[in-house]
This record gives C-alpha cells, sequence and structure tokens, in this order.
C-alpha cells in the first residue's frame, strides 16, 4: 500500500447481523485516505455503528469488497483489527470489576502481542505512553469500576491508541465527558489526524469537532446519502439537510 | 499421593479427591462468575449429571457419558437459541429441565429396578469409593485447568472484561470462549461423582464469589478462588469422614457460611458503602 491509496475503501459492500434475514447496510461505497477526519451522522437506527463494524471486521460483510489498511477485511478481520481502533459505544463497569486501568490499557496491546505470548517492556512502554497522552498516568493502579463515567471513556480511549492504530473508529466519544474533557480530546485528535491517522467519528455533538476541514459522512436507512469535505461549521447543518437530522444536544 | 501426610487409605484418598475437584473447579469458577455464564455452568452441570444417569442405565462408562453430554449442552445452546428464535436464558432454562428430566427418570427407574445405590452417588457425591485412577484423572483435570488459564490468560481475562472490547482489540473471541466451555464440561464430568450433581454448582460459582469480596485484581482471584476452595474442601473431607457425616453436602454448607462471612468481612463492600 502507498501513501496516496485510501486506507478504507469499501466497495458496493452489504453487511448483516447474524441470524438477520436482510443486511443492515446495503450498497455501501466509501474511499477513505490517510489523516482524514470523518464525521459520520445520521438518525438512530441509520447504520453509523454499524459501518464502523464492518470497517473493522466485526460484522459478517455478505457482499462486496473491503479493504482496510491494506488488509481484505472479508479475509481476516483480527489482521485488521490490531491496526484499527475501535471505541465502542455505551458501556457501564460494575463497581467490583476487577481490572486496574493499566490492565484495562495494556488490554489494547493483546491482538498485536498474539496467542501464547506474554506482554514484553515495548507493550508496558505503550501503556505508559498512552495513559500519558490522555493525562491519566496516575489512575494507573486504580481500579476502573471505581472511576467516573468520563474517566473510564478516557482509559478505553487510552486502550486503543496503546496499540498505535492506523484508524481510529470513535463511536459516541463525547457521550460521558465534561466540556474540559471534550476540549482536551479534540486537542488530541487533531494531533492525531496530523501525525498521518485516519479519524472516523459518530456523533451528535458537532460543535465539539477539531478547527480543520473535516469530511461528513451522513448515512440513512443503512445507507450513504452524503459524503463530502466541508469546514467543522457546516457539518450539522449537512447533516440537518439531508434528512432527519439529530436534534442539537 | 498424598499417603505419606495421611496413612489412612481412605481419608488420603477423600482428600485427594476434594483437593483436586476444588481447585479445578474454582480457578474455573473466576472465569463462569466473571464472564457471567453462571447458568451456562449450571446447566452443564445437570447435563453431565443426566448424561451419567443414562451412562449407568445402559452400563456405558458414566464418566464419558456425562462429558458427552456436557459438551453437547455447552455447543447447543447458540444453535437452539438462534433457530428457535429464543433468548439465551430462556433455551438454557429448557436444557436445564430437559437435562433433569433425564437424570430423574432413569435415576427413579434404576431404583425400580434396584439399582438406586449406585445412582444417589450421582445427585450428592460419594467421597469415599473412588478408584485410583478416577483421583488420577482429576489430578490431570485440575492441571489442565490451571495450564488452560495459564497459557491463555490474556485472552481470557479481555473476554472477562468484555467480550466485545476483547474482539475489537484482535482477539479471536470464539474459539476461546469454546474451549472455555469444554475444559469447564471436561471438569463438570469428572468432578460429578465425588460432589454429585445438585451440589456441584456450590464449587463452579462460591469460591470466585468469595474471593471477589477481598479482591482487587483477577490475578489475585485465581490465586484466592482455589486457596480458598482447597481449605475448605478438605476440611469438610476430614471433619466429614471423621463424624460420620455426609462430605460433599457438608462442604457445600460450609461454604456458604464462609460467603456469608466473607461479604460481611469485606473491605470492598465497606469502602463502597462509605461512598455511598
Amino acid at each position: 500500500m502507498t501513501a496516496s491509496d485510501p486506507v478504507i475503501r469499501l466497495e458496493n459492500v452489504y453487511t448483516a447481523y447474524e441470524g438477520a434475514d436482510r443486511p443492515t447496510l446495503t450498497d455501501i461505497s466509501l474511499s477513505i485516505g490517510r489523516g482524514e477526519f470523518v464525521v459520520i451522522g445520521g438518525p438512530n437506527g441509520a447504520g453509523k455503528t454499524t459501518l464502523l463494524e464492518t470497517i473493522n471486521g466485526m460484522l459478517h460483510i455478505t457482499h462486496g469488497k473491503a479493504v482496510v489498511c491494506g488488509q481484505d477485511v472479508r479475509g481476516d478481520g483480527v489482521q485488521v483489527r490490531c491496526r484499527v481502533g475501535y471505541l465502542l459505544q455505551n458501556f457501564a463497569f460494575d463497581p467490583l470489576t476487577p481490572f486496574t486501568v493499566e490492565e484495562v490499557v495494556l488490554m489494547g496491546r493483546y491482538g498485536t502481542i498474539g496467542l501464547f505470548r506474554k506482554p514484553r517492556t515495548e507493550d508496558y512502554e505503550a501503556v505508559k505512553k498512552s495513559l500519558h497522552l490522555l493525562g491519566i498516568e496516575d489512575l494507573a493502579a486504580r481500579p476502573i469500576g471505581q472511576l467516573s463515567g468520563g474517566q473510564q471513556q478516557k482509559v478505553l480511549m487510552a486502550q486503543n491508541l496503546a496499540r498505535n492504530p492506523e484508524v481510529l473508529l470513535l463511536d459516541e466519544p463525547f457521550s460521558n465527558l465534561d466540556m474540559f474533557a471534550r476540549e482536551e480530546i479534540n486537542r488530541l485528535l487533531a494531533r492525531l489526524v496530523g501525525s498521518g491517522i485516519t479519524v472516523l467519528i459518530v456523533s451528535h455533538a458537532f460543535d465539539d469537532l477539531p478547527d480543520r476541514p473535516v469530511r461528513v459522512v451522513v448515512m440513512q436507512e443503512g445507507k450513504i446519502v452524503v459524503s463530502r469535505e466541508c469546514p467543522p461549521k457546516e457539518v450539522e447543518q449537512i447533516v440537518r439537510n439531508a434528512g432527519k437530522g439529530p436534534s442539537h444536544a | 499421593m498424598l499417603e505419606f501426610i495421611i496413612p489412612n487409605n481412605i481419608v488420603c484418598h477423600a482428600v485427594e479427591a476434594m483437593l483436586f475437584a476444588s481447585v479445578a473447579c474454582a480457578v474455573l469458577s473466576v472465569i463462569i462468575t466473571q464472564v457471567q455464564i453462571s447458568s451456562i455452568g449450571f446447566t452443564m452441570a445437570h447435563a453431565a449429571f443426566a448424561g451419567a444417569a443414562v451412562g449407568m442405565f445402559l452400563s456405558l462408562n458414566p464418566t464419558v457419558c456425562s462429558i458427552v453430554a456436557g459438551v453437547a449442552v455447552a455447543f447447543l445452546i447458540g444453535p437452539l437459541s438462534d433457530r428457535a428464535r429464543l433468548s439465551p436464558d430462556t433455551s438454557l432454562g429448557l436444557l436445564f429441565g430437559i437435562c433433569m428430566a433425564v437424570a430423574i427418570f432413569f435415576i427413579a427407574y434404576m431404583q425400580t429396578l434396584g439399582q438406586g445405590f449406585s445412582a444417589m452417588g450421582l445427585l450428592f457425591g460419594d467421597v469415599i469409593s473412588l478408584y485410583r485412577e478416577e483421583i488420577y484423572l482429576l489430578a490431570v483435570i485440575c492441571i489442565v485447568a490451571i495450564a488452560f488459564i495459564v497459557v491463555l490468560y490474556k485472552e481470557i481475562t479481555a473476554i472477562i472484561f468484555d467480550k466485545r472490547i476483547a474482539e475489537s482489540v484482535g482477539i479471536r473471541v470464539k474459539p476461546v470462549y469454546y474451549a472455555m466451555l469444554f475444559v469447564i464440561a471436561l471438569t463438570v464430568a469428572l468432578c460429578l461423582p465425588i460432589i454429585g450433581g445438585l451440589l456441584l454448582y456450590v464449587w463452579l460459582v462460591t469460591p470466585a464469589a468469595i474471593a471477589l469480596q477481598f479482591c482487587n485484581r483477577l490475578s489475585t482471584m485465581f490465586v484466592v478462588a482455589p486457596t480458598v476452595a482447597a481449605v475448605i474442601s478438605i476440611s469438610g473431607a476430614l471433619v466429614g469422614l471423621e463424624y460420620s457425616l455426609p462430605v460433599a453436602p457438608l462442604t457445600a454448607v460450609l461454604f456458604s457460611a464462609v460467603f456469608i462471612a466473607a461479604v460481611l468481612l469485606s473491605p470492598r463492600r465497606r469502602v463502597t458503602f462509605r461512598k455511598i
């Protein structure tokens, strides 16, 4: 793969959930370059999360071609997931969950470490670095279940950064964060995009986007209805114009 | 194996059996409670129970039959939920009911045929009449359970943390998950003759529940749960044999008492209450 090749290329992709009798995504074609910042909008149930899980190979592609980071997603989704970070939507950990923050962040590297192998020094170094990036080094020894929702969100973000992803998929990353944490994450995302990482973000909070041109992708009923570049201030209007856009939070 | 410490052969065999069974069940109890598949463990225990009852009735090896039944149930839950469009919980309820019905039918029928004594051992366990080979087999499954956790520690902990997150970081969740079920089924089947189908569940859940009251880290739970289980089970065997009490039920009662004490003394819960 050369630097000019798209890092994500979907061609006429159809995706279905296990046991479903019809596809959730239909005829998706999308080409995203290295270092692009992509905002995915659309009403609830439009297929935004499904699109993210199709890109990282967690969902079954029934038809079409999907190449991410030079790997065929239909061939081996696991290899793709080792190079793609994915921050899931909606999580809550029990206060008695027996995992410290450091252990949770280290899990981000388990796929790259491989089966039957133990974490090495470089893995622990990557954990330290990503805790530092998120400003949560002081939480390393704390049980994750005893942190606030916003802190837990940052821990999961650090988990994804720990494996030095080429692509970062973020599903509602601002949902549990206060305004200061949002600004902090935004600055971090802008830095990551600047360093060549591709970021795809599903969000309803369009005023929190980094101050740089973004690509907006609007989805409706499992299809992409808009895909274009624009300044961040226009994203909300484009999503609204495309149909039943979400109300501003 | 422990004859140099316990000269009495019967007591020695009972202690060895309880030690190996409790350690194997306890390390797996951490997985069962933390992945929240206790209903699967419960159903597998009863499937093994039914398999052994059928095996006894048909004069087949009950251990092999219970392994087959336990594994079959573990692998049936998914397809049954999909085909019958049932929730996994409902599928488990159905399988549990079927297993109990099959087990009770064959045990009752064997009683009418005058074979009730051996069948009752399946219900409440029988720690005394084990063959040496069976104890060796328990030692092997104990080592297998521990080795399984040591070798796949990363993968298991990630699945325990969250299955979807484990999948998203690049772990092959399905094979590891099915391997977990297979090891649980194997352990359940081999422990069935000494603990009994009705009580096995205590060994598969309570040790981890006790450890969770004191441990902040999963790695500590994997050490504390089998240690506590071994101490309780050996105590149960020694006291039961000394005072002619049924060993497995007595040990199950001891487990429950220690769990209640652990909840009352738990420093983790005290912290939670103070915070609220």
